[in-house]
């Protein structure tokens, strides 16, 4: 098995999360909660414990993990594409302060 | 499988077997000065200008704390508690805790010229008391006897993926072998609290965890501010985490997969065995202390540190009474606070071992702490202050 280690926890997930510090253009083991597991290219760096894109995830589609969704794409994410604030965002408890309307 | 605790008149097992003072304060904290084996809690809220329900809480706390099966012995003194209200006259604590059989003593100041001939006479009971406490010896125990409750912070990715599941194993053994096991943390089940619901023993169970999320939702956009910016905090995004739900979904990883079996108020005792959630709150500094006066004798605090890990040394429990057990999965942070975690379950992410073998070294370990082995962080000299978790506004 060549490649950094990612793991996909929920066969659902279209992310996984890199438990090894992977460089841009690393080829990426993605292991699945079950066994099975297949590579896919990074297009940027991924530190340890940050999540990367298993498949391009179009604005305002949900982001599952664990099976289960964490919020949306707020803008297009390609595959291999670091998944964080800067992209998904959470759908719950949304009061004041998004897009810095902070009162 | 069993442990080596201490017996207690009702039935309960302690896995410490210490003297406990309270309320916190001056006259308690010399007392336990002098006596070697005298405990108590650092707490500023005397209840004084708090409202009924929290003055209920403090009551509760104090009475849970003095019932917990570590405590062999309990010392209510009258100074410095709420200015008379009647659920926290010293009489009214002390009669509750004399339920479970244990010896109670109130030290009244009335009784007394000044506030130093009461030290005095706290000092002279608790020395008695402690030399009691020595006379009884531990004996083995199913783990059934024992009661759990855990909190999870400074969450990372390594949290959900395997520090979290690792606890919900132990969580599952627990409650497997007939014991208590407790969670909470309202704010960190949103987005997950779907998942919890179709856990609960009963539809009323279910409709209890429903409300317990939406009422803290709502309070938090009561508040004018959007919860996004308090949680996850700064610490969980800088370990990977993106959002709320996110969080959440890691957190209740540490809950097992057992029925939960009720909804419980901070410091509230469950009235049967097995698995509980606590509507508290996440700060260190409280919910240790409920879990403690709602009966468990040994704490678990299951960190990532991912992101903004500066105290490489963490503290003992604030509680006086219950030892905690620090676990982690975040191989940076083990290296980094070692010297107070007393588990590692990095392991798990490494490929080293599954869940259930971490799992299964984590309960054995479980069995040691509560034979008498000692955390790491108890053998440090420190005790942080408590804070009780209070709902309403001062005035």
């Amino acid at each position: 098995m060549s490649g950094k280690r990612a793991l996909a926890l929920n066969p659902k997930d279209n992310i996984a999360v890199a438990v090894e510090n992977i460089q841009a253009a690393e080829e990426i083991t993605v292991q699945t909660r079950g066994g099975e597991s297949r590579s896919i290219r990074a297009v940027q760096n991924i530190p340890f414990g940050f999540k990367v894109a298993l498949e391009n995830i179009p604005e305002g589609q949900f982001v599952f993990k664990y099976g289960e969704t964490i919020g949306r794409a707020s803008r297009d994410i390609k595959i291999g594409e670091e998944v964080h604030i800067h992209n998904i965002k959470g759908v719950r408890v949304q009061g004041k302060g998004e897009k810095g309307e902070r009162s | 499988m069993s442990f080596l605790g201490y017996p207690r008149a009702n039935g309960t097992a302690g896995i410490r077997n210490d003297v406990l003072v309270i309320p916190g304060g001056l006259v308690a904290s010399k007392i336990c000065d002098f006596v070697n084996g005298a405990r108590t809690i650092l707490t500023a809220d005397s209840g004084s200008g708090r409202t009924k329900r929290d003055r209920e809480t403090i009551a509760r706390v104090l009475v849970g704390l003095g019932k917990n099966p570590n405590v062999a012995g309990v010392i209510v003194h009258g100074i410095s508690l709420g200015s008379g209200y009647p659920e926290l006259k010293p009489e009214a604590l002390a009669a509750q805790i004399a339920e479970t059989g244990k010896p109670v003593e109130v030290i009244s100041s009335k009784q007394y010229p000044d506030v130093l001939h009461v030290i005095e006479r706290g000092i002279r009971v608790a020395r008695e008391m402690v030399r009691d406490a020595s006379h009884i010896r531990r004996e083995p125990f199913e783990n059934g006897k024992l009661s759990i409750g855990v909190k999870c912070g400074r969450s990372d990715s390594t949290s959900g993926i395997a520090g979290n599941p690792v606890m919900g194993y132990l969580f599952d053994r627990i409650v497997e072998s007939g014991g208590n096991a407790f969670f909470g943390e309202t704010t960190e089940i949103i987005g997950a609290e779907h998942l919890l619901s179709k856990r609960a023993v009963s539809d009323e169970v279910a409709r209890e965890i429903i409300r317990v999320t939406r009422e803290i939702e709502e309070r938090a956009k009561s508040c004018g501010e959007d919860i996004r910016t308090i949680n996850p905090v700064p610490s969980n995004i800088a370990g990977g985490i993106s959002t709320l739900e996110e969080k959440s979904l890691g957190a209740i990883e540490k809950a097992g997969t057992k029925l939960i079996q009720g909804v419980l108020k901070y410091a509230e005792a469950p009235r049967g065995k097995g698995l509980y959630f606590v509507d508290n709150w996440m700060s260190q500094l409280s919910i240790f202390l409920g879990y403690a006066a709602a009966g468990s004798t040994l704490t678990f605090y299951q960190v990532g540190g991912g992101g903004l890990l500066e105290d490489t040394l963490l503290s003992p429990s604030p509680t006086g009474v219950t030892p905690i057990v620090w676990t982690t999965a975040n191989p940076n942070t083990f290296r980094a606070a070692g010297e107070s975690i007393d588990f590692y379950s990095g392991t798990v992410i490494e490929g080293k071992e599954t869940i259930e073998q971490a799992g299964e070294r984590l309960f054995a370990l479980v069995q040691q702490i509560a034979s008498g082995s000692l955390t790491k962080t108890e053998t440090i000299n420190f005790q942080d202050p408590a804070q009780v978790y209070l709902l309403d506004s001062p005035f």
